[in-house]
């Protein structure tokens, strides 16, 4: 059918497809662009470029810490969520219960209930027991957000592992447990990691959750980020904006490189 | 005890195991928040709440009487549907060129399409704030082509957060419409085709009956993204648009109004599984 | 009692919600090297069995005992079984030799000893050299034999396959048949194999346990079964057959309504009713004329052409019969002529638990 498209109608068709993606792209684009700027204020098209805003980045003993502290945050629910996640699959995968379609639902219902919804909540629980500005307190919210995620993609692992390759290695004489660290877990890890990944990128770029639960102690870079767009949108977000873009990039591609990330996922 | 008895207890104690740790950090998460927030919309103080405090609807009698939060439902209702209109419309033809391409780069491209959801929607937002702010490229665009002599305010109003929703949604939605597409494929076209409609019908007749599932469904999931959405509004709206999350956001860190941030996060949760209700229901009457 | 190696005593299996029993009262017993054929048509229950002897389900009642010891208490790590699954279930993420020395390595056995053997079991399915090849690399044949070679190594109690050949193709399949039947004589393991093929069962097995519906039909030697088969289902299922409702008016010799007489062997109480089965290609054209055979006259009404044999199809009163002829017996019959065929009556079998 492509042949016979008008030269036009394709031509029209192809220019709508680019400015969408041009549309899609923009803003990471335009910090790109911005954060060579050496001025210090926001301005386009820049004036001239330099590495100005990332210097000014990395002497800024706030935005360091911050991105210390979200990538241990981001750290710990990674792995946090790909335990809790890899035992809730393997007793929904391999149990049969009563109270499994609940368990299921319970999953799954963090995807139905708004961000913000949840985030007042659990403001609410934690400021009693003190667990607000901790790092217990974000990563157990972080953790909440983030497991649905990971159960999901290590079910998928987990489903495809084939049960009779585990029962021939139970035959031929290895223990449950042994089944369980030398089949299962091996099969399972590309969904093991996928699961971490997405947790701790999930993680590290939330910023609704953390917002309401974070202060001054634990706060973390989008939160920084967030409090300092309110007064000022000068070129050294775009900086910070940068290499916050490029860690996840670089996450993602590392895992693409490791394992694949179509099987991964 | 048998054998087989044995290891059914054994199993129960496995299981229970299993189940544990996710549990507990979805009840605290999850089952214990909403509780809590039921029960705080009702409270008179936060504090009352949680130790045996009064039960009052005052919270409620505020977000009911005061028009000031009827115009907040209803801006997040507008920009939850205006969003979800644009968004939608916007990412139909990369989901349909997505779904139907045979290139090589399509794999490429894809990723290219979703690619944004790996970046902070803060970032995002603030790259929203360069493209359109007073001295943004938008603006310094139009003066220097002397088009404008003053700034055209694109920023700091809803125009703003609409824009940049829309484009921190589009991946989802591309998303929604790429798994609503599967029964699309070219082999279908080119057989409508064979059999004499032209490509405007091959559209109306094939193309659009097909993909309309996933356009449905896309528009839904960007509504109720965005009428929760907060920190966009927030930033983009400079503090003028005042949406439901805004003023959650409002009450619960600046004003200290917990009972009131409950209040009305109990509203946006009645406002979004109502949207949903009734969306499933309408889709549902359609069909039939 | 003491020479059964293998014992299964009436077992059963109900699946948790299933209506009836999917094993039911199943018994039967092997001596140490026999290559039993668990033969049925698919759903009848083999798998089933297997999977109790393996230990990886649990029998709703019943016995399995190995050397007169009972084995249900054994969990089926422990229970030192050999299996081959259908699909092989090799361990993707391991080498062949990984696959073959997992066994060993889960029996604490040293590492040199566990060298050797491998490379012995390798050796034995034919895979010499091919012990660091990937399983994803490897043939369908040879996932086989890496699947057997895995079981093999243990030197497990008892050798158990299920479907082993399914996956593979015709010639494939017909060189993995005999190279099992030797792996297994070679090693002397006791076997028990899961097939529906009943080539497969009578051209490798010992003896076949013929099955239907999660009961046991009839077990015995393959001759046993083909020739003697003792149920309408194993006669039917295993080969073609003539099939007869007749009467016996004297000992050996029964009335057939729309044929005649018929002489059969088998031992059938005067009076009753009984059916007989005649095996197609033991009907032959009649040319001696001897006596005490049975004889039938007819129209030929079909002829089908098979290589080395032809099938006719021939009407005897108001009765049809199937027989093969080998095509080299001289002057083959035409569509439409009349012929005689004959078949001895130790060649008619009387079928001694038919449903009347
Ligand atoms: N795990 C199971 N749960 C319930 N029913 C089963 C299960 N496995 C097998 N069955 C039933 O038991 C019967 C026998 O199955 P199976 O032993 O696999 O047969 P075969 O191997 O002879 O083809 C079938 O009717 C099958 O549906
Ligand atoms: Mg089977």
């Amino acid at each position: 059918m492509n042949q016979s498209t008008p030269f036009l109608g394709r031509f029209a068709w192809r220019t709508l497809l680019v400015l969408l993606y041009l549309f899609l792209l923009a803003p990471i684009i335009i910090v790109f662009i911005i954060s060579f700027d050496t001025r210090q204020y926001l301005a386009f098209p820049p004036e001239s470029y330099s590495f100005g805003s990332y210097a000014k980045v990395f002497a800024n003993p706030t935005f360091i810490s911050a991105f210390g502290r979200s990538l241990i945050i981001g750290l710990v629910v990674g792995l946090g969520a790909v335990a809790a996640g890899m035992l809730l699959s393997l007793s929904l995968a391999r149990h049969e219960f009563r109270g499994k379609g609940s368990v299921n639902f319970l999953i799954l219902a963090p995807f139905l209930v708004p961000h913000i919804v949840l985030a007042v909540g659990i403001m609410l629980v934690m400021a009693p027991i003190g667990l607000l500005d901790t790092y217990a307190g974000i990563i157990i919210a972080h953790l909440g957000i983030t497991i649905p995620y990971t159960v999901r993609t290590i079910m998928m692992s987990l489903m495809s592992v084939d049960r009779r390759v585990e029962e021939a290695a139970l035959v031929h004489g290895a223990s449950p447990a042994m089944v369980f660290w030398r089949i299962t877990l091996p099969l399972v890890s590309p969904g093991l990691i996928a699961g971490g990944v997405i947790a701790f990128l999930i993680s590290f770029d939330e910023a609704t959750i953390s917002l309401f639960i974070v202060s001054v102690r634990t706060s973390t870079l989008p939160t920084e980020i967030f409090h300092y767009l309110e007064y000022s949108t000068d070129p050294q977000i775009a900086a910070l904006s940068v290499i916050l873009i490029l860690i996840s990039v670089g996450v993602v591609i590392a895992v693409e490189r490791l394992i694949g990330l179509r099987r991964a996922l | 005890m048998n054998p087989a008895a044995r290891s059914a207890d054994g199993s129960r104690r496995v299981l229970l195991m299993l189940l544990l740790p996710g549990l507990v950090a979805l009840g605290v998460t999850f089952v214990l928040p909403l509780l809590w927030l039921f029960r705080a919309s009702f409270a008179s103080s936060a504090i009352g709440a949680f130790s045996g405090g009064d039960w009052t609807l005052s919270s409620y009698e505020t977000v009911l009487t005061d028009p000031f939060y009827w115009l907040v439902a209803w801006n997040t209702l507008v920009l939850g549907f205006n969003v979800a209109v644009f968004t939608v419309i916007l990412s139909y033809p990369i989901a349909l060129f997505l779904a139907r391409t045979e290139s090589r780069w399509r794999g490429v491209l894809t990723a290219l399409a979703v690619a944004p959801l790996l970046t902070s929607s803060v970032v995002r937002t603030y790259g929203w704030m360069v493209i359109l702010g007073d001295q943004g490229v938008i603006n310094s665009t139009l003066q220097a082509l002397s088009l404008t002599d003053g700034v055209v305010r694109l920023t700091n109003n809803s125009f703003g957060a609409t824009v940049a929703l829309i484009e921190i949604f589009m991946p989802y939605a591309i998303l929604a419409m790429l798994s609503g597409f599967g029964r699309l494929n070219t082999q279908l076209e080119e057989a409508a085709a064979m059999l004499g409609a032209n490509r405007l019908k091959v559209f109306t007749r094939i193309i659009l009956p097909l993909s309309l599932p996933g356009v449905l469904t896309a528009a839904l999931l960007v509504f109720v993204l965005a009428i929760s959405a907060f920190v966009t509004p927030r930033l983009m709206g400079g503090g003028r648009v005042f949406v439901l999350g805004t003023e959650v956001y409002n009450e619960a860190t600046v004003t200290l109004n917990w009972p009131l941030a409950a209040a009305l996060s109990v509203l946006l949760l009645v406002l979004f599984s109502s949207v949903i209700v009734i969306y499933q229901r309408a889709l549902r009457a359609l069909e039939a | 009692m003491v020479d059964h190696h293998v014992e299964i005593e009436q077992l059963v299996k109900t699946y948790p919600g299933a209506q009836k029993p999917s094993v039911d009262r199943v018994s039967f017993s092997l001596p140490r090297g026999e290559m039993l054929a668990l033969l049925g048509p698919s759903g009848c229950g083999k798998t089933t069995i297997l999977r109790m002897i393996a230990g990886l389900i649990a029998p709703t009642s019943g016995a399995i005992r190995i050397d007169g010891r009972d084995v249900s208490a054994i969990p089926v790590h422990k229970r030192n079984m050999g299996m081959v699954f259908q699909s092989y279930a090799l361990f993707p993420h391991m080498t062949v030799a990984r696959n073959v020395s997992f066994g060993l390595e889960m029996r604490k056995v040293g590492k040199t000893e566990i060298e050797e053997r491998v490379k012995k079991a390798l050796d034995l399915v034919k895979l010499t050299g091919l012990g660091e090849r990937k399983v994803s690399q490897l043939s369908g044949g040879q996932q086989q034999r890496a699947a057997i070679a895995r079981s093999l190594v243990i030197e497990p109690e008892l050798l158990l396959l299920d479907e082993p050949l399914s996956n593979l193709d015709a010639k494939l399949r017909d060189e993995m048949r005999d190279e099992i039947r030797e792996i297994q004589a070679r090693t002397g393991v006791t076997a028990i194999f899961v097939t529906h093929d009943q080539d497969e069962a009578l051209s490798m097995a010992d003896r076949l346990a013929v099955m239907s519906n999660g009961r046991l039909e009839q077990i015995g030697t393959p001759r046993e079964i083909f020739d003697r088969p003792q149920t309408d289902f194993v006669a039917t299922f295993i080969g073609a057959g003539n099939f007869f409702s007749g009467k016996v008016r004297e000992p050996g010799v029964a009335e057939v309504e729309g044929l005649g007489e018929l002489r059969f062997s088998g031992e059938a109480p005067t009076g009753s009713s009984v059916k007989l089965m005649v095996r197609p290609h033991r009907l032959v054209l009649d040319g001696t004329g001897a006596a005490g055979v049975n004889r039938f006259s007819g129209t030929v009404e079909h002829i089908v052409y098979r290589g080395q044999t032809l099938t006719l199809t021939v009407r005897c009163g108001t009765q049809r019969l199937q027989a093969d002829l080998p095509t080299h017996a001289g002057v083959l019959p035409e569509k439409g002529g009349e012929i005689t065929l004959a078949v001895a009556p130790e060649d008619v079998t009387f079928i001694e638990k038919a449903a009347a």
